[in-house]
């Protein structure tokens, strides 16, 4: 069972209320929200998420042109922490 | 609907059925849900979930099994510990993570079956599907505010946080330690396409030129991108692409993904490189000229439980029909409509499931019902207002995906947020130029523009690219 939720980001169960919680409290960028509600900082790194809260942000009455992107971080897709422990170059010491 | 009886596939059915059922061993599809399509398969194996053998079959990815299996629930999520399992079948939501022989968060989607693999579910006690942690769903019914959670005493709040530390999380650490990886290594060419999808196949094709090195890396099992989800093209047309691709000399990397791209110590000399992996290393790539061929996320809409195991993407329900063969339910809810959703539409109803198609002018989706999967979609009339139930397994979302820019934004590459191409597109010309220069970019992730056009751009962006590298 499940109780009634709209999802906008399912690695961190952010909802449209958690969205629109976010811009009462005058939170309207995206970089803003990322940081209030946690969407987009889970596995898939926003790849499921980005664009549909700028498209509530656009509802909301945002203009698409002030819509920015969020900086994105590597790595950027699931990587196992031993390849980068293995990246050791000759100069390391 | 005609039962597919038979010895062979009838001549009226498309070209993509025929290749898919084959010559022999077409057999009755009894209506069941869901279903493997016929019985001449690779080698049969056993792979074992929470304790339960499931059959599957070689060259099928552990989320391919576990829902021919009739298993929607794989893990719960962070938060509100709710069911989550298969959505976009592409490696890119993350919703299907799975401990797997000791490993955990794999992406069931992105790993082969292999025998005797003991695949567990994740953050879920004592099962996955009656999980006792879901209680905090019903408790934050409304949601929860994490910033009201603070209490007033420092004592207190520690000892909050270390419950909660111990309750939220992912999965648990691995059983043992990480074999032994190989050192990391340096690979230099002169144009890397990143994604084997329709533009990126293209690209690397008409980038190759004799003497040049082009080096193509696609994060997916198999090459091919959404090509191998879409029933307009399919598997066969995909074989044909990667046969004139080898042809042309490019190196064709499977199963790599790109993961960075950075220009380390700030210094001249030190060239910029993108940073792939497989799965025995990293790689560093150094290239005269980059083609983003990313491609696009399948996405969700905003409904009422929209997170429900039987929520799916259609490059998903695709994926399942055409590259294992497997009928993705019997009923089956197909919300959106575009050139692409009619025809999966048209091949869905080929291999016997009932499609109720949502008619966007008409009506939409305002919720899904059911308990750890779907029963029944919630359609609402857009004018009248009035609500209905429309009984399914599967809800199929048919949304525009989004750009797969986060690479091209590394690098610099400037995008624009485009309601019409589904999120935020690279900025390029007719030709693939980027705003950086020796990037290039063509396809979905310039906004999404489906296959036969990603095709077409990705041979002027390859064209540029090898100009490019030529005169450097």
């Amino acid at each position: 069972m499940m109780t009634s939720k709209t999802m906008l980001c399912r690695c961190e169960d952010v909802s449209v209320s958690d969205v629109h919680k976010a811009w009462e409290a005058g939170y309207c960028t995206i970089e803003e929200i990322k940081r209030y509600t946690g969407f987009g900082t889970g596995t898939c790194q926003g790849k499921e998420c980005l664009a549909l809260i700028a498209s509530t942000l656009v509802q909301l009455g945002t203009p698409a042109d002030a819509v920015q992107a969020f900086t994105t971080r590597s790595p950027l897709a699931p990587t196992p922490l031993k390849f980068f422990a293995a990246d050791r170059r000759d100069d390391d010491k | 609907m005609p039962p597919l009886l038979g010895s062979t596939p009838p001549d009226s059915y498309p070209q993509i059925l025929r290749s898919i059922l084959p010559p022999l061993g077409c057999f009755l599809v009894s209506r069941g849900v869901p279903q493997r399509l016929h019985f001449v398969r690779n080698k049969a194996l056993t792979i074992d979930f929470d304790g339960r053998p499931i059959r599957a079959f070689e060259g099928e990815s552990i989320a391919a099994a576990l829902h021919v299996a009739g298993q929607p629930v794989w893990g719960r999520s962070l938060k509100y510990h709710r069911p989550r399992g298969l959505f976009c079948m592409d490696g890119h939501c993350s919703g299907c993570l799975v401990r797997i022989d000791g490993v955990p968060n794999l992406r069931a989607c992105m790993q082969p079956c292999r025998d005797g693999s003991r695949v567990e579910s994740q953050n879920s006690f004592p099962s996955v599907e009656t999980d006792l942690m879901a209680a905090v769903d019903f408790l934050f019914a409304k949601g929860m505010n994490h910033h009201t959670l603070m209490t007033g005493s420092s004592l207190l709040n520690k000892a909050t946080q270390r419950v909660v530390r111990h309750l939220s999380g992912l999965g648990e650490l691995p059983n043992s330690i990480a074999d032994t990886v190989e050192k990391s290594t340096m690979l230099a060419c002169d144009v890397l396409v990143i994604g084997g999808g329709p533009a990126g196949l293209q690209a690397a094709i008409a980038a190759s030129r004799p003497d040049s090195k082009i080096v193509l890396v696609d994060e997916g099992l198999a090459l091919g991108g959404s090509l191998r989800t879409d029933p307009r093209y399919g598997t066969d047309f995909v074989r044909d692409l990667l046969d004139q691709a080898r042809s042309c000399g490019v190196t064709l990397l499977s199963q790599t993904t790109a993961i960075a791209h950075f220009c380390e110590n700030d210094d001249p000399v030190d060239p910029e490189q993108t940073i792939v992996t497989d799965s025995k290393r990293l790689t560093r790539i150094v290239a005269k000229a980059t083609v983003h061929a990313t491609g696009s996320y399948a996405q969700n809409i905003a409904f009422e439980n929209n997170d429900r195991p039987g929520v799916i993407a259609m490059r998903a329900a695709g994926r399942l029909l055409l590259d294992y063969q497997i009928r993705p339910a019997q009923s089956i809810c197909l919300v959106g409509h575009s050139d692409a959703s009619d025809a999966l539409r048209t091949t869905l109803i080929d291999v016997g499931c009932d499609v109720y198609q949502v008619d966007p002018t008409k009506e939409r989706i305002v919720a899904s019902k059911g308990h750890s999967s779907v029963s029944a979609a919630i359609v609402q009339d857009i004018d009248s207002e009035l609500q209905r139930e429309i009984p399914c397994q599967l809800i199929v979302i048919a949304t525009t995906p989004s750009p797969a820019s986060e690479l091209a934004r590394q690098q610099g590459a400037a995008t624009y947020f485009s309601a019409d191409g589904g999120g935020f597109a690279v900025q390029a010309d007719a030709r693939g130029h980027s705003t950086v220069r020796g990037v290039f970019a063509c396809g979905d992730v310039c906004g999404y523009v489906g296959p036969k056009r990603a095709m077409q751009a990705g041979q002027h962006a390859g064209r540029s690219a090898a100009d490019y590298a030529e005169g450097q």
